[in-house]
């Protein structure tokens, strides 16, 4: 009650609705650069519903990686700010931690994913074969109450943004026992095939 | 019903609200999703490679000391800039939809048909009396813009500006460092001699050659 009596006092003071509403005719100035655009190809119309649909943080988490392998490492080897040596291991660490940040990335999202959808059946749940799914306690151990269809979107956006929470937990281990040992294995890997690093005597 | 079915209802049920707000709020926009859980996967990220620089005996101390204010620069930024980077673009994508501003024949009918107005103001929110089929379409029109905004963003701010800024950071913070150290061993060799003999003409210009002092400084 006491935040909800902070929270009004402060969107209704003077100042809180100043900035509000520069911030708004500011953004409205930006959108009215931009014309206005109707997605008449249904073909294209099709490739967004794709997007939306099946593309989610397994595969947005791979396209960051691809991205990453593409930029970073570039960005790393012309540092001028850094001696050599220090790029040198900087570039090397780079590659090794996406290399090994995106593969157990990917694969865990996916199989955190693939399990909440089979904890997250609803009466309207089919199996492979087309029969009802019989719902016990733990096939239902993440099914909302106020779901629709078992085949809506929403459905399906849910379980994935539960897999993904999910997956988090899941890599607040495995970033220790997996990412970290394999970072550390590609990244001396990496060094090595580069001619190791020089270590002078002040170090 | 067995035990670990009993136990699992019981879980089921005590986290049905946490479930049903995640089913409302990220059901229908999956960018946002992806906003809030890749702050969350970060953070952890980050943590796990700060705990791999410290205890990898092959990495030098100089370099260590380049890496990890790299690797908290890295997830600073980050975070920082999936805020305001990743956000933004996500918010930017679905306002063009909801304002009107990106359409589909189908939504432009039903803007037409039932005179909407305000079209391609920030506080419209064309899908209000929206039903049926444009609804729908309404959604995944949405949805797919939201997670490609989203993306876009995520590679802006995630593959192009956070390596330039941790970079520019890690390179300051460790020249800071080194400075630190050099004054640090520096002072404790003069506290030892003037222990003994006065500062000699020497140390004096060993001391003030070596004081940091900004850009110059050589890693």
């Amino acid at each position: 009650m006491a935040l909800a009596g902070i929270t009004s006092y402060i969107k209704n003071s003077s100042l809180y609705k100043t900035v509000t509403s520069g911030s708004q005719r500011v953004q409205q100035a930006f959108y009215d650069c931009v014309p206005n655009f109707s997605v008449g190809s249904e073909k294209w119309q099709k490739r967004i519903k794709w997007v939306g649909s099946e593309i989610s943080s397994p595969e947005n988490r791979l396209i960051l990686g691809v991205t990453a392998l593409m930029s970073q490492p570039f960005i790393d080897a012309n540092n001028k700010s850094v001696d050599e040596e220090t790029r040198k291991v900087s570039v090397c660490r780079t590659i090794a931690k996406i290399i090994a940040g995106t593969t157990t990335g990917v694969l865990i999202r996916y199989g955190c994913i693939d399990a909440i959808n089979k904890w997250s059946k609803l009466p309207t749940s089919v199996d492979k074969l087309g029969q009802k799914v019989k719902l016990t306690g733990l096939n239902t151990l993440f099914s909302p109450s106020n779901a629709g269809h078992d085949l809506c979107e929403a459905v399906k956006q849910y379980r994935k943004t539960l897999g993904t929470i999910l997956s988090l937990f899941v890599m607040s281990i495995t970033n220790f026992v997996i990412d970290a040992p394999l970072t550390k294995y590609l990244t001396n890997k990496f060094i090595e095939h580069n001619g190791g690093v020089k270590h002078d005597a002040s170090k | 019903m067995t035990p670990l079915n009993n136990l699992a209802e019981l879980a089921s049920k005590k986290f049905m609200s946490v479930k049903n707000y995640l089913y409302k709020h990220y059901g229908e926009e999956p960018g946002k999703m992806l906003v809030h859980t890749g702050v969350l996967s970060w953070t952890l990220s980050a943590a796990a490679q700060v705990m791999a620089i410290v205890f990898n005996d092959k990495i030098s101390k100089k370099e260590k000391l380049f890496l990890i204010p790299q690797e908290c620069a890295d997830a600073a930024i980050n975070i920082l800039s999936f805020y305001l980077v990743t956000n933004a673009f996500t918010n930017f994508g679905v306002k063009l939809v909801k304002s009107g501003k990106l359409t589909t024949p189908k939504i432009d009918k039903y803007i037409k048909d039932n005179n909407v107005k305000d079209i391609g103001k920030i506080t419209t929110d064309i899908s209000k009396n929206m039903t049926g089929d444009t609804l729908e379409e309404f959604k995944s029109l949405k949805s797919g813009i939201s997670m490609i905004t989203n993306t876009l963003g995520s590679i802006i701010s995630c593959n192009l500006l956070t390596p330039v800024l941790r970079n520019e950071y890690a390179a300051r913070k460790q020249k800071e460092i080194l400075a630190n150290q050099k004054l640090d061993k520096n002072s404790q060799e003069i506290s030892k001699m003037q222990l003994f003999k006065p500062l000699s003409m020497a140390a004096y210009q060993k001391l003030a050659y070596t004081k940091f002092s900004g850009s110059d400084m050589k890693i």
